[in-house]
């Protein structure tokens, strides 16, 4: 008799279940990679039909691109901006609601509601909130100002950055409040209580016994936000497009403009690349700084 | 001068009522054991007094101060923690050294006071290691040390031994006498297991349903109960519990044994009573009868030795009871034979009100 | 005795404290989502009045009456088929797939890590060269296109989250089944199926919310035929004047459904997002 163990399908059986997700991820994963390192070598563009080989000519144009720099800088400077207050201001929260209190549960429900609507309609939302004439921003702010306010929120260069951070921050703080208040109502009680009977400070007892044992979940939602406000796009697009100028052009941005306005076919696969190569060293340095490596 | 005083202290959880109006005074230097079934309140109080919980009225003094609104920091207490609560992240020394660390003390003196501690509950070796890299009764020392390595008033154990095996147990129970002797601070301890109580305590307060049932030394609770609950929650084997009724110069069983209550006046002849007899006040029949003591005839039904002493059950009066007699004495199961019992130590309990007569 | 206590550190005042400040956040917080939601029912007056108007006399339906006399509203119904086709073969494939990975370690630690770094690829690197690909498939403006798309761009997290909750199985209720009889395929269906419900459900409505968030991939790969809710809410927008009435309107038909989805799954979403960050 045959030994079960030794039934053909049931020695393939793991890699038939595996298969299917392998493909498709080889398919949507790999093979776009493969293709754009091979045109990223050529002159495509959908201008002219010259597809000879380039060399690395597109990737010494990136050197060369002050704009490409630039977008990198203003994708920099979102993230660095909004990632550190949605902590904060997620951390603050999380502690606000960790004791019990009646009605927590609408609260937290209410709280939620920006992080579950798509990222084009929050742009959008603000875009009508921040609307020089009509939006209730600037109509709250001349009740302050005790006159009347027109400030253009979407077109002031001053005013841009501040106006896509709010968004920003206003669709994803919820996301960080979420995640720590789970983490935070997860840290053993006695362990604070005892800190409390030892004299430690808010922050002593934060700084030694509460962010080391939330740490592992704060370090995965900072580097899931991080990963994501480094592709902004859907806000951006809904709130300035990138303008004025180019004055909030992002990576994903101008990478959409090289490739679908410009049709700079070999170009665009150059920067792709350079994408996911800085994405690959920062997140590498990130899982290994952050500690996240099993 | 007392370290602790409690006056008239609630403690509600919404509808549940936990602490009912404790008053409760702790003279400096003793060990107070709180001790009581599940639910009895012990822990709430121990948490009350920590300042973990708010007290819903009432007051809590310590060391002369009214501390009732005061935070667990500013009450110059050290604490226990049932599960250890060592911080995880810091060092056996990091973790003894942190509520030193937080109040300031100077690192020459932290120093000296760590290692001091260590050294008293022989952990010296383990201070580079960390929490999880310790054994169960290493982690209740570093526990320990952690408490008694500072400067408190009070020092609060909340069923510090109730996560360890038995043999640890026993251990620990003497580990921590004998620092109470050596620092002669006062100390306020929760258990549930009477024998702990026992054993460790100057002074056992026994609680149940929110209210002390009766407070003293361990010998006055064990031989002199004021109540039917008293009686039986302290002691191991426990106290056998018979219905009897009352005689003019004793008790009388349901099968007629009639059995001389020496020294009592003035009983109610014909009252329904419960007698209690504690195991170990019954003894196999010897040559003289001792003077207070009362024979019996009975059939042993079943033996449990535990080593020098054997633990009889046999039925007496309409009811099971239990007996611990000496190893020796003890004959085979079915054999008929006789017990004395030391009449001058039974008690005798108002089945209504569960007050001991 | 409370009267001794400083004002600010009375249990009643932080309470207090407590709900003023939630009530301000709450405030804050849900004000955007008011703002989208009342525009929608406004008249054309009540929009372009100044000052604004801060609440609408009635509930009146003619913005979303025009969405549906125009045929916008579809694009609602595309989002949907894309979002639940995708979502629903995701999950199946993720779940087998990360099952394959938790019981017999196929393929062993590096392929699990080359299949969650697949996580952080951004879309705006793939889209472009996915998009010549699916020129030449003749998949552009398709709705097998996009849900490939989805599909493979969420069987990352699927298999990630599904790691978790599989390792959570016990292995004995899968060995008594084999024992019992059942096949391998058997044992995934009747066993791991159900154990790891709870896990399904969350990840799912996560899964569903991605590709119903999906901005670029519909802007670069739709036309007309599948426009998705997304990339219509975009059409109306205008470099002086906005169409505010459709925007608002077609925004809350949008998130209704996402709404009503997290509505529901509720219970399992809290828990399936601290899982899935603890897992790590």
């Amino acid at each position: 008799m045959q030994l079960a163990a030794h039934h053909p399908p049931d020695r393939n059986f793991k890699y038939w279940i595996i298969a299917p997700a392998v493909f498709l991820l080889l398919a949507v994963g790999l093979f776009p990679l493969i293709y754009s390192l091979v045109v990223s070598f050529m002159r495509i563009d959908m201008m002219d039909t010259d597809t000879s080989f380039a060399g690395l000519y597109n990737y010494k144009q990136l050197f060369k691109d002050a704009r490409l720099w630039q977008s990198l800088l203003h994708t920099l400077i979102i993230t660095a901006v909004a990632l550190p207050l949605e902590l904060i201001l997620g951390l603050a929260m999380a502690y606000l609601f960790l004791e019990r209190m009646p009605g927590r549960q609408i609260f937290v429900s209410l709280l939620v509601l920006p992080t579950i609507i798509s990222p084009i309609v929050a742009g959008a939302t603000w875009r009508l909130l921040l609307d020089n004439q009509y939006g209730p921003i600037n109509q709250i702010l001349g009740w302050f100002a005790g006159q009347r306010v027109n400030l253009l929120w979407t077109i002031n260069p001053h005013l841009v950055y501040p106006a896509i951070i709010f968004c920003e921050i206003w669709q994803w703080t919820p996301f960080m409040f979420l995640i720590l208040l789970a983490a935070l109502s997860n840290v053993d009680k006695s362990q604070t209580e005892a800190a409390e009977i030892d004299g430690a400070s808010f922050l002593r007892t934060f700084r030694y016994i509460v962010l080391p044992a939330i740490w592992p979940v704060m370090a995965i939602a900072i580097l899931i936000r991080g990963l994501d406000l480094f592709r902004i796009f859907d806000i951006i697009w809904a709130l300035t497009m990138g303008g004025p100028g180019t004055m909030t052009e992002t990576i994903s941005i101008y990478t959409y403009n090289q490739g679908f306005k410009q049709f700079e076919t070999s170009y665009t696969a150059a920067i792709a690349f350079l994408v996911i190569a800085i994405l690959t060293v920062v997140v590498t340095w990130a899982i290994r700084r952050m500690g996240l490596a099993k | 001068m007392s370290d602790l005083k409690i006056t008239k202290l609630n403690k509600h959880y919404g509808a549940f009522h936990a602490v009912k109006g404790i008053d409760l005074e702790v003279p400096s230097g003793e060990f107070t054991v709180l001790v009581g079934p599940s639910g009895c309140g012990k822990s709430t109080l121990l948490r009350t007094i920590a300042g973990l919980e708010e007290a819903s009225s009432g007051t809590v003094e310590i060391g002369g101060q009214d501390v009732t609104w005061a935070r667990p920091r500013d009450r110059n207490i050290a604490m226990v923690f049932q599960n250890y609560a060592l911080y995880p992240y810091l060092n056996v020394k990091d973790n003894i050294a942190f509520g030193l660390r937080s109040r300031k003390v100077a690192e020459a003196e932290v120093e000296k006071r760590v290692k001091r501690a260590a050294e008293m509950l022989g952990i010296a070796h383990l201070l580079a290691r960390f929490p999880r890299e310790l054994s169960g009764g290493q982690r209740q020392r570093v526990a320990i040390g952690r408490a008694i390595v500072r400067d408190a008033i009070l020092y609060l154990f909340d069923e510090p031994l109730s996560n360890l095996d038995a043999q640890l147990r026993d251990d620990m129970r003497v580990e921590i006498k004998r620092l109470h002797q050596e620092l002669g601070r006062t100390m306020i301890y929760v258990t549930h297991d009477q024998i702990e109580a026992m054993t460790l305590a100057d002074r056992i307060v026994l609680l149940r349903d929110g209210l002390i049932e009766q407070q003293g030394a361990p010998l006055d609770l064990f031989e002199r109960p004021k109540t039917r609950f008293v009686a039986g929650f302290l002691g191991s084997p426990k106290m056998n519990f018979i219905p009897a009724t009352l005689t003019e110069t004793g008790v009388a069983l349901s099968d007629g044994t009639a059995l001389e209550l020496p020294g009592r006046r003035g009983l109610k002849a014909g009252q329904a009573v419960v007698l209690g007899l504690r195991p170990q006040y019954i003894s196999m029949a010897g040559q003289a009868l001792a003077p207070g003591h009362a024979r019996v005839p009975v059939t042993i039904e079943l033996v449990q030795p535990t080593g020098s002493r054997v633990q009889a059950t046999m039925p007496l009066g309409g009811a099971s009871i239990i007996a611990e007699l000496a190893a020796h004495d003890v004959s085979r199961p079915g054999e008929r034979t006789a017990i004395d019992i030391d009449m001058t130590r039974a008690v005798i309990i108002d089945p209504q009100s569960e007050q001991v007569i | 005795m409370s009267a001794t206590l400083p004002f600010h550190r009375r249990p009643g005042t932080r309470l207090a404290l407590r709900y003023l400040l939630a009530l301000v956040l709450t405030v804050i917080f849900v004000f955007p989502v008011y703002w989208l939601f009342i525009i929608s029912f406004k008249t054309p007056d009540e929009i372009f009045a100044f000052p604004p108007v801060w609440y609408p006399k009635s509930l009146q339906l003619a913005n979303y009456h025009v969405l549906f006399k125009d045929g916008d509203a579809a694009t609602v119904g595309n989002s949907l088929i894309l979002a639940s086709v995708s979502t629903f073969f995701a999950m199946i494939l993720g779940t087998i797939a990360a099952y394959s990975l938790v019981r017999f370690r196929t393929g062993g630690e590096n392929l699990a890590v080359w299949i969650i770094s697949q996580r952080m690829m951004p879309p705006v690197a793939i889209v472009f060269p996915i998009f010549l690909v699916y020129v030449w498939l003749g998949w552009v403006d398709t709705y097998v296109g996009l849900i490939v798309l989805y599909t493979a761009f969420s069987l990352p997290y699927v298999i990630w989250m599904m790691r978790g909750y599989i390792e959570d199985i016990p292995l004995e209720l899968e060995e008594s089944a084999l024992v019992d009889g059942c096949t391998r395929a058997q044992v995934l269906w009747k066993v791991v199926f159900p154990m790891a419900r709870t896990g399904l459900f969350a990840t799912a409505v996560f899964t569903f919310v991605f590709a119903w968030n999906d901005f670029l991939f519909a802007l670069v790969l739709t036309r007309t035929e599948v426009t998705t809710y997304t990339v219509q809410v975009t059409h109306y927008f205008g470099g002086q004047s906005n169409f505010w009435a459709k925007i608002a309107a077609m925004s809350v038909l949008g998130t209704i459904p996402v709404f009503f989805t997290v509505a529901v799954m509720q219970r399992y979403l809290v828990r399936g997002i601290s899982m899935g960050a603890v897992k790590g």
